[in-house]
This record gives structure tokens, C-alpha cells and sequence, in this order.
């Protein structure tokens, strides 16, 4: 009865004492157990409906106050399951929690549960798990993916069961299951919110991002999640927060919007064109001046094996914690600790991260650092300064989340590829621009075609959310695409 | 660069502590082509020599003197309660020396 509903409008009917917080909290833990997406790792049940229990007193000036929401499995979350959606944390259990968790908790809203992710946060496909697949609401056929590694925050969210779900963004993980799921996904500015207390992947491209299904439900949780957390986190920013939620009301007369031709070039489906150039009016429409500018196509078809090697090389080291001797599991038999730690890890990981580690490994061979790791070092500087070029002329630019509506569920999709299409490389690995650069980027519902979403992605200067906020907004009233979920039969 | 063969890979595995099964090298090894001649056509982007290497997004400034104060401490039963073999309050391995 209260499922699907924006954070908006849950807040709405708690303080008026239409439903109170245990009984949005039991609902959607009722929810949460019909799941038919393989999206949920531990449901938070009596953590979650004894919090809910105490929370009598609404605080009217606090949107979150008994707000169910979900939580990516690769924060630390003290005394609850977090596996990372790996077999080497199946067991592990937190004594910490990360710093969003603890702001989520300060301001009230009631977590009830960790969801599924590509291993350790490592994939993009949401099929590489210790659970395996997760699978996308809109799909009852199981044929098209949701996309990770944020995947089942992303399911969980557009089935409507929370209306917030945390997630992580290292390459675009939130940003991109955002557009075959029909969410808001937000990743801020690098620094805007602290990542203590997340599973670190690759520390210089790691952000904590979220699911909502409102731009305004966006704006009010980042004012709650980001500011500085020096004693945890030093690269938290110390820069004051801004009001996002009032600084939101679609003012966007005199915007200079860019779009990238090259990007644009991999659109594969006539509606995501279509409803670009419509979007593009609509934006003109508001008062913004909205242009085409070029990117050297070079340079954005490196973002791939960039990213493969910065991201690889950053894990190696990120992950030599997991040793199965302070957690983890133990085999049996060793007769070292160092075959604790290759029997534990043997086991433990999933053979797509293997892998990946392993990239990550070679190219850090002393003999290869300079040809292989500094050389992927400096494109990604040289790809950030153009980038940042673009952005001295223009407050932000846009572009489709994929040259495709939906994507289907191919085997080995994480695998490195070896696409000689490079429009199409491009179009599906320009978010990670976000990541390289530091950026606030944001993936708005733009259409649906068939029962399926689809987002467009904004993205702005560092620290400029409030951009990128009123851009989707404007979109978002337009469109009248906001608070999608599957279950108001928008599928 | 050194040239990848199955040996160097294998050994990559080990130094990170893991191994992995014939048919999972084999995929590597064939990633390893595709990525070598990815990383080879980055060489011929122009105007690399005048960057330097991006290690982060940008500078994160502070500036700040942490208070004198006691830290966060975990209590030793917090420490152990995630390792599989505890003996005596420690984590216990195999014997180090015979």
C-alpha cells in the first residue's frame, strides 16, 4: 500500500500519522521476501522492525525519519552479514559501520537490507555474484540485464520496495543498472561523501553513489550524506555542503549544456535519438543553450583499457587484506600461513576477479609500469584535461547511458573484450569520465519504450551537484517520468 | 615491457596469493593479448609526453590539527570474532618455525 512511493512522499504520511514507520518497515520486509530478482544478500528484519519500533516522534524537518532503504553488501554495516557478494566475506561480519551508514542511522531511516553486487564490486554485468545472477523487475523473462555491479539496489529500488538504495560508482555501477532500471542514480563530486566504511575497489575512481526515484529525494540525501570525515576519510572534501534540496527548483535560463558528438555516434535504437534531440529542446525550451562540441574519439575509446588497468592495478593491492586468517574462510590442512592465504583465497574468489587482479599485477611489474600503468595514468590525464576543457565553456554536459535500450544477458560478458566497434565502445564506457575526472554525475528516466526505462546521463563541474540537480529536474517535470517503479505498472 | 607467457601469468597469481585452473589461464592469456595491443595503441596518442601521470581526480586540500583526544578502539573480542581458528585470545596459524 505505501510500496512505491518517493522519499517525498513517505515523509508525507508520517508526520501527518498516516503510517508509522514500523508499518512501512514491515511492508516492505514482506516485500523484500517475494524478491524474484536474486537481488537480496540479508534482510535486516528484526534490526530493522526493532529500530522502527522506537521511532514515535516525527521529525518534520527530516525527510528520512522512518525511511526504509536499502544497502549495497559491500558497506560496513556493525553486527550485519556483509559479503561484498564474495565467498571469501561470506561469513564476515562487520564491527564498524562506514560513515554513511552512520548518517543514515543519525538521521533515522531504518535499513533493511544488503543487497547483491558483481564480486566485490568488480563487474558491470550483475551476473559475476557468489549468488549469481541478479536479474531486472522490468524483465520477467530473465533475458535482459540490470547492469552492476549495483544490481540488486537497483532492483529493489525499482521494484519500489525502498525508495533509497545505496550504492558504489568505480566505473559507472550506479549510473549505468540506473538507465536499464529506470532510476535517478546519482555519483557526486570525488570527495563529496566520505567512503569510509566502503569496500575499496579502486580508491582514485571509487565513489559512493545511491538509487532514488525523484531528483528531489537525490538532492535531499546527498545534503545528509556528504561533508567531511577527515578522522576516517582524507580525501573526504572539507568544503561547506549546500542546501541541495531548495537549491533544486529547475532553474537552468542561461545554462550552457554540451552534448558529444562522438559519444552520440554509438546510439544504436532510433528511440534514444529521438527522445535526445527531444530532450535537447526541452532543455532549450527552459532557457539553457544547448550545443554540440567534439572530443577526440582517440581518446575516448581508451577509457576501456584505461580503466581495466588503473582499476586492476588499485584492486591488487586494495584487496591483500583478504587473507582467511582475520576473516575469511579456512580450508583445512595448511601447514604455513602462506597456504592459508592460497587456499583461502583460491576459494574464496570468484574467477573473473582472479583475473582481474591479475592484470592488475602484471601491469605493476616493474618492467611494465611505465609502458602499461603510467602510460594508462596519463591518458586518463590527458582524457580529464579535455574533459575539463569542455567544462570551462559549459556548466555540464549530457548523453544516453547506452547506445541501447535494453541489454542482453551474454555469457562471459565481463570478460575483456575486443571491440573493433569503437562507436560502440565509446557510448558504453563514457560514464566512466565521471570516475576518471572526479565529477557529479547524475542518470535521469527519460523514456520508456516497451516496458523498459531509459536514462540520459548529466554530468558537471567538480562540486557543482546543483547543476546537474536542476538539468535532471527540468527533465524529470517535463517528461513526467518521475517515480518510476514496476509496480505502478509503468513495465 | 616483459612478454606475457603462461609462466609469468601463473606467477602473477602466486605473488598475489591465489591460483586459478588451466582453462581460467587460458582465458587470461587471451585477455592479455587483447589488452597488450589495447595498451600498444594508446602509445600513439598524441601529446602523452606532456602529462604527467593522474594518480587522483584532483588535490582534496586540508589543513587541520587533530584534537588531542582518545580514538575509536576496537575490544579484542570484536577483532577475533571474524577469524575461524582462536586459541587464547589470538589468531592461530600453523607453526612459523618447527
Amino acid at each position: 500500500m505505501y510500496l512505491g512511493k518517493t522519499i517525498e512522499e513517505l515523509h508525507e504520511l508520517l508526520v501527518n500519522k498516516m503510517v508509522t514507520p514500523f508499518e512501512l518497515t514491515k511492508e516492505a520486509i514482506d516485500a523484500l521476501k517475494k524478491d524474484t530478482t536474486n537481488a537480496i544478500e540479508t534482510i535486516c528484519e528484526k534490526e530493522a522492525l526493532d529500530f522502527a519500533k522506537t521511532l514515535v516522534d516525527p521529525e518534520f524537518d527530516n525527510l528520512l525519519w522512518g525511511i526504509p532503504y536499502i544497502c549495497k553488501d559491500n558497506f560496513s554495516t556493525k553486527g550485519i552479514l556483509t559479503t561484498g557478494s564474495s565467498n571469501i566475506l561470506k561469513d564476515y561480519v562487520p564491527v564498524f559501520d562506514a560513515t554513511v551508514i552512520k548518517k543514515l542511522k543519525e538521521k533515522k531511516a531504518v535499513l533493511i537490507c544488503k543487497s547483491t553486487l558483481d564480486e566485490l564490486a568488480m563487474g558491470g554485468s550483475g551476473m559475476t555474484g557468489h549468488k549469481g545472477i541478479t536479474y531486472n523487475p522490468y524483465d520477467s523473462s530473465h533475458t535482459y540485464r540490470i547492469g552492476g555491479s549495483s544490481c540488486g539496489s537497483a532492483s529493489l529500488c525499482a521494484q519500489g520496495i525502498a525508495p533509497l538504495a545505496l550504492g558504489s560508482d568505480t566505473g559507472d555501477s550506479v549510473r549505468k543498472p540506473a538507465t536499464f532500471s529506470g532510476l535517478v542514480g546519482l555519483k557526486p563530486t570525488w570527495g563529496r561523501i566520505s567512503r569510509f566504511g566502503l569496500f575499496p575497489f579502486a580508491p582514485s575512481l571509487d565513489h559512493v553513489g545511491y538509487f532514488t526515484r525523484s531528483v528531489k529525494d537525490s538532492a535531499f540525501v546527498l545534503e545528509v550524506l556528504a561533508g567531511s570525515d577527515i578522522e576516517h576519510d582524507a580525501t573526504s572534501s572539507p568544503r561547506e555542503v549546500e542546501k541541495y534540496y531548495s537549491l533544486v527548483n529547475g532553474s537552468i535560463k542561461g545554462k550552457k549544456i554540451a552534448y558529444i558528438k562522438e559519444i552520440n555516434k554509438g546510439i544504436r535504437d532510433q528511440v534514444i535519438k529521438d527522445r535526445f534531440d527531444y530532450c535537447l529542446d526541452l532543455l532549450r525550451k527552459n532557457g539553457a543553450i544547448v550545443e554540440e562540441v567534439s572530443l577526440d574519439r582517440n581518446l575516448l575509446a581508451s577509457l576501456y583499457p584505461v580503466y581495466m588497468i588503473i582499476s586492476c592495478a588499485e584492486a591488487t593491492s586494495n584487496n591483500a587484506n583478504l587473507d582467511g586468517i582475520k576473516f575469511g574462510p579456512r580450508i583445512g590442512g595448511e601447514t604455513s600461513y602462506q597456504e592459508v592465504m592460497m587456499k583461502a583465497r583460491t576459494a574464496g574468489f570468484g574467477e573473473l576477479i582472479k583475473r582481474r587482479f591479475v592484470i592488475g599485477s602484471y601491469s605493476l611489474l616493474r618492467e611494465n609500469q611505465s609502458v602499461l600503468f603510467e602510460r594508462a595514468q596519463k591518458v586518463r590525464h590527458l582524457l580529464v584535461n579535455k574533459v575539463n576543457d569542455i567544462l570551462k565553456e559549459y556548466d555540464a554536459f549530457i548523453a544516453p547511458c547506452s547506445g541501447r535500450i535494453k541489454s542482453e544477458f551474454v555469457e562471459n560478458s565481463d570478460n575483456v573484450t575486443d571491440e573493433i566497434d569503437i562507436d560502440k565502445m565509446i557510448i558504453e564506457n563514457h560514464l566512466g569520465i565521471a570516475n576518471f575526472a572526479g565529477l557529479p554525475s547524475i542518470s535521469i528516466p527519460v523514456g520508456i519504450d516497451n516496458g523498459f526505462p531509459f536514462d540520459f546521463n548529466i554530468t558537471g563541474r567538480a562540486f557543482e551537484e546543483v547543476n546537474v540537480f536542476n538539468i535532471a529536474y527540468v527533465l524529470e517535470n517535463e517528461l513526467n517520468l518521475k517515480n518510476l517503479s514496476v509496480i505502478k505498472g509503468e513495465r | 615491457m616483459l612478454k606475457y607467457d603462461l609462466e609469468i601469468i601463473k606467477k602473477c597469481a602466486n605473488n598475489l596469493m591465489f591460483d586459478m585452473s588451466e582453462k581460467e589461464y587460458q582465458v587470461l592469456l587471451k585477455e592479455f593479448e587483447i589488452i597488450t595491443k589495447q595498451m600498444e595503441l594508446l602509445g600513439e596518442i598524441e601529446g602523452l609526453n606532456d602529462v604527467t601521470p593522474m594518480t587522483f581526480p584532483f588535490d582534496v586540500y586540508t589543513s587541520y590539527l587533530r584534537e588531542d583526544a582518545e580514538g575509536e578502539c576496537l575490544e579484542k573480542e570484536e577483532v577475533l570474532m571474524n577469524a575461524k581458528d582462536v586459541l587464547d585470545g589470538q589468531i592461530k596459524l600453523p607453526k612459523v618455525v618447527g
